[in-house]
């Protein structure tokens, strides 16, 4: 595992917002004091919520080269104290939380010969930070895939920017997969171990896991019955 | 003892170092490791990778609270060992 730096405390001012669609919402934010944060591409936030304790987690969705500010990707269906607070800023309001934190970055040993990312929903975020790290700033030349499985396509969203880093860096592969999937639907349908099934699953790379348990589970669970190493699947639980 | 004044293995009186004691339910624990970011000095991820006190003294007590509230699960107990109330997570 890389150096991870030890957490600060930042305050940082919501800068921009937009609502992709009603699965999906986009959390811009602009350091303030200290005004520079470097994390590892995977790491998230811990974002103060109220006066008494609370704090939310979230993963950063940018990449690791914008050190000035940070993106965070919400799923606001749980509608809970996080959720409510993100949507009740105001451009320009400021937010205390510490940071980067967690482990669930890229092996750096040199054993993973190929990456392959596994989402379901939000669990893309923290791999859009990493995608952006390996092929951008890296160079990184192995085969990299992107499973990601959502319910409808409507849900979709970052799809052109995916599909333009497929054309850039013939070593990207994105693999959208839909649940809900209409008969026109021309890719992997059905879940994520659905696709993954029919994908060569190699037992040298490394399987980076995120979203919710049940999916993590049920991957690690496929993944182990096709040989692959326990040490190779990195998880991230959010729910 | 009140405020924290303790007799130590001499018998001689000193302060303690915090007033909080905290504890890790491991049924909770995902290993997201905030804990031992934050408080190195009180928490380590043990073979499991299940976070385990290794210290009550390896970081003073507001550390200790921070990292309680960090944990993404409120996996984190803390009590203060002076009113032997809990602290953290907040009893609603
Ligand atoms: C390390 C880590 C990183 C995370 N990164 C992100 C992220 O980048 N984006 C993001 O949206 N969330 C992320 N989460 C989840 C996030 O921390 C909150 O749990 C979530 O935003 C809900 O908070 P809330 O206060 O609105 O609801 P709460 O009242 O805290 O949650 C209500 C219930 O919803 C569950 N839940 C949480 N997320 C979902 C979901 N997406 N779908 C269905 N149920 C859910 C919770 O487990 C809980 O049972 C992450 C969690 C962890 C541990
Ligand atoms: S922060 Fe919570 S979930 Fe994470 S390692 Fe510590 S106790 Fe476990």
């Amino acid at each position: 595992m890389p150096t991870l730096l030890p957490p600060k405390q930042y305050t940082a001012k919501l800068a921009d917002k937009t609502v992709y669609n009603p699965k999906f919402e986009r959390y811009s934010f602009e350091l303030t004091e200290p005004n520079k944060l470097e994390f590892t591409a995977g790491q998230y936030v811990s974002m103060a919520i109220t006066n008494e304790g609370h704090r939310r987690s979230w993963s950063i969705a940018s990449s690791p080269e914008v050190d000035h500010g940070f993106e965070l990707l919400i799923d606001p269906k749980p509608m809970g104290i996080g959720t409510k607070y993100l949507q009740n800023l105001k451009l320009g309001d400021e937010v205390k939380l510490l940071a980067p934190l967690g482990q669930f970055v890229i092996d750096d040993s040199g054993v993973e010969q190929a990456i392959v990312f596994v989402a379901t929903g939000v669990g893309v975020t923290p791999f859009r930070a990493m995608i952006l790290d390996l092929l951008q700033l890296k160079n990184d030349k192995r085969e990299i895939t992107l499973h990601w499985g959502l319910r409808h396509v409507e849900e979709m969203i970052w799809q052109d920017e995916f599909q333009e880093l497929a054309q850039n860096y013939k070593n990207f592969h994105f693999h959208p997969v839909i649940s809900k999937a209409s008969p026109e639907w021309p890719l992997c349908r059905g879940r994520v171990t659905d696709c993954l099934s029919i994908h060569e699953l190699p037992a040298n790379a490394g399987y980076y896991l995120c979203g919710r348990e049940t999916m993590i589970e049920d991957v690690t669970n496929l993944l182990t019955t096709k040989s692959v190493a326990r040490e190779r699947i990195h998880r991230e639980k959010f729910y | 003892m009140t405020d924290g004044v303790v007799r130590d293995q001499n018998g001689n009186l000193s302060k303690q170092i915090g007033k909080y004691k905290v504890s890790v339910i491991r049924e909770k624990c995902i290993a997201a490791a905030s804990c031992v970011a934050i408080a190195p000095g009180v928490f380590k991820l043990d073979e499991e990778q299940i976070a385990t006190v290794i210290s009550q003294d390896g970081n003073d007590d507001e550390t200790k609270l921070l990292a309680a509230q960090s944990c993404p699960t409120a996996a984190i107990v803390v009590i203060d060992t002076t009113t032997g109330k809990q602290v953290w997570p907040l009893i609603e």
